[in-house]
């Protein structure tokens, strides 16, 4: 895929599926995880199959990952920040992304 | 309670050279003016980064190219010349002129929120034009562009075993960006047919009008000839794999070749992004030239509605140095509609424009797309969100469906978090194909606010206006 960067001059640490990687301050969380060598982002929500960033600038949708407490972000248009704990998103449906629990909750 | 709404004179969507350009003449008048920005820095695509390059890693400027550095002058303007810039802000509405107020939907660091302009610009840019093929599903498969993207904004750069597939200026430039980084691909597979009569006629007319351009373009393709594997006649282009892309195969005068790679980037030229035009009821044609969706335009920047403007390649693609002079051109429109509510539309064209007018003529016809993509075989998944393939769109165009909306109904193609944008052109021309019609007549999908996803909670949250807090009321 994309070459390992070495000597990172500014280096954030994050985790992706409980791995603890390192990218550079200003990277995109699609670029912090291509950087490292992860390219299966998420699972599709039809037939399962795998899915990676495709078109890098908002369009495609198929960079969504899970980001702690943010949710279901793109991948191309959000920063990494140290101490990021990011996962993949399963094809099974998830409440909380459709914001419903939070509405319930008042 | 006094309700304060949050107003601005002109808001331009998009901060490429057409918005930045139009940001700074209408800011340096004295307008207000706010640039939103679905990126973190200014520069839209074409000079991604260009402030965090030429501060961090100047020695790559000139790796990159003359043009992009160019684009450090626009941002330096830019910043100095007093305008808003909110970077990080999506726009999922504009509201319909069935509304009182022009107002504009955002979501900002998570929450959804209004602005009240009373003119908007949209510099909303292009995107790449969809490239549906067998396998391109897979991860491992990516466009030019998003590598493109990747070098300017992190430095990523593709190992050795990388193929470029397709056609188009972008991808013979960042093949030459990876030569000058000292990256070899190990095959570019050119789906472009040999050169027509037709443009290498418009190539020498082009060349008198633009001979710096020209030349430039010329020794990119030069210096990709000669130091890279180039495939010319490709066809049947396919992705392998099993979870991710592990072979390429293709078709060159009837026999299959195959490469293993992980990583396959294909490009075929761009197309106007036009969600957001599209959402606010603006009208739109099928440009047969460029075999795409544009807005109709009069004078600099006009539309059917005439509190909103379109420049740079979301009005009709046309590159940086067009996408800038509109911006210029279209102040002057935008500045007399605010003082006097009416439209007078800049009629005159620069020579610099008619002369690049005679450019995009040549690039049209020579870097026309690839048919196999326009048509793609009927396995090949169209609709990447909801896994409709070719086949099911010929079999309900078969049973008498005659368009996109009616083709949602029934494949739910074009209804999945994308909303079409990867697969409304194609869905259109392979319609049109089926029942042997134009694609104007065929139509698009109707696209309607939000255009960008909103949660539910983001909605409910939402303050109509600055302080106050739904929540609390």
């Amino acid at each position: 895929m994309f070459r390992p960067r070495t000597n990172l001059t500014d280096p954030v640490n994050f985790s992706f599926e409980g791995r603890r990687l390192t990218a550079s301050r200003g990277d995109t969380i699609a670029a912090a995880l291509l950087g490292s060598g992860v390219f299966i982002f998420r699972e599709s929500a039809v037939s399962g199959i795998p899915r990676g960033p495709f078109c890098m600038i908002g369009n495609c949708y198929e960079c969504f990952v899970q980001v702690g407490a943010m949710g279901v972000v793109q991948a191309c248009l959000t920063e990494i920040t140290e101490g990021m704990q990011i996962s993949k998103v399963s094809n099974s449906i998830d409440e909380s992304e459709m914001g419903i629990k939070e509405i319930s909750k008042r | 309670m006094t309700t304060q709404l949050p107003l601005c004179d002109v808001a331009v969507i998009g901060a490429g050279p057409a918005g930045l350009t139009a940001a700074c003449e209408l800011a340096e008048g004295g307008r207000d003016v706010v640039v939103l920005d679905e990126q973190a820095a200014p520069g839209g695509q074409i000079y991604k980064g260009v402030e965090k390059v030429f501060a961090d890693r100047p020695q790559d400027i000139r790796f990159l190219g003359g043009e992009y550095a160019g684009g450090e002058r626009l941002m330096h303007r830019f910043r100095q010349s007093g305008a808003k810039y909110r970077p990080g802000v999506s726009v999922w509405q504009i509201t319909s002129d069935q509304e009182p107020e022009l107002g504009l939907g955002l979501i900002e660091n998570g929450s959804a929120q209004m602005l009240y302009p009373k003119h908007v610009i949209l510099a909303t840019g292009a995107m790449e034009r969809p490239t549906p093929f067998e396998g391109w599903t897979l991860p491992g498969v990516m466009t030019v562009g998003a590598a493109q993207s990747l070098l300017k904004s992190s430095r990523l750069l593709p190992e050795d075993d990388v193929v470029l597939a397709g056609t188009g200026p972008l991808l013979y430039l960042y093949a030459a960006q990876l030569a000058s980084f000292g990256i070899r691909p190990q095959a570019i597979l050119d789906t472009r047919p040999s050169m027509s009569l037709r443009a290498v006629l418009l190539g020498v007319s082009a060349l008198a009008a633009c001979p710096k351009s020209m030349l430039k373009g010329m020794k990119w393709l030069w210096s990709v000839r000669v130091k890279m594997n180039m495939v010319r006649g490709v066809h049947s282009l396919k992705a392998q794999g099993e979870d991710h892309l592990r072979s390429v195969s293709y078709e060159v005068r009837g026999y299959r070749h195959k490469l293993s790679t992980s990583l396959l980037l294909v490009h075929d030229g761009v197309v106007p992004n036009t969600w957001l035009s599209m959402s606010a009821g603006i009208r739109h044609h099928f440009d047969s030239a460029q075999s795409c969706w544009v807005p109709d335009i009069h004078g600099a920047g006009s539309t059917s509605r005439k509190c909103i403007s379109i420049i740079g390649d979301g009005a009709r693609i046309g590159g940086a140095s067009v996408a800038a002079m509109q911006g210029e051109r279209v102040a002057c429109e935008v500045d007399t509609y605010l003082r006097t509510q009416h439209c007078s539309t800049v009629a005159t064209q620069s020579r610099a424009l008619r002369r690049q007018r005679r450019l995009r003529r040549f690039l049209d016809c020579a870097f026309s797309p690839t048919a196999d993509f326009q048509l793609p075989a009927d396995e090949t998944i169209v609709c990447r969100c909801e896994e409709v393939t070719a086949r099911e769109i010929r079999q309900v165009a078969a049973r008498g469906c005659m368009g996109p909306n009616q083709g949602k109904a029934f494949t739910r193609c074009g209804m999945g978090p994308c909303m079409g944008r990867k697969c409304a052109l194609t869905v259109s021309q392979v319609m049109a194909n089926a029942h042997g019609v134009p694609v104007d007549q065929i139509g698009h999908y109707r696209i309607r606010s939000p255009i960008r996803p909103i949660t539910v909670g983001q909605f409910a949250d939402m303050a109509l206006v600055p302080g106050q807090d739904k929540k609390a009321s």
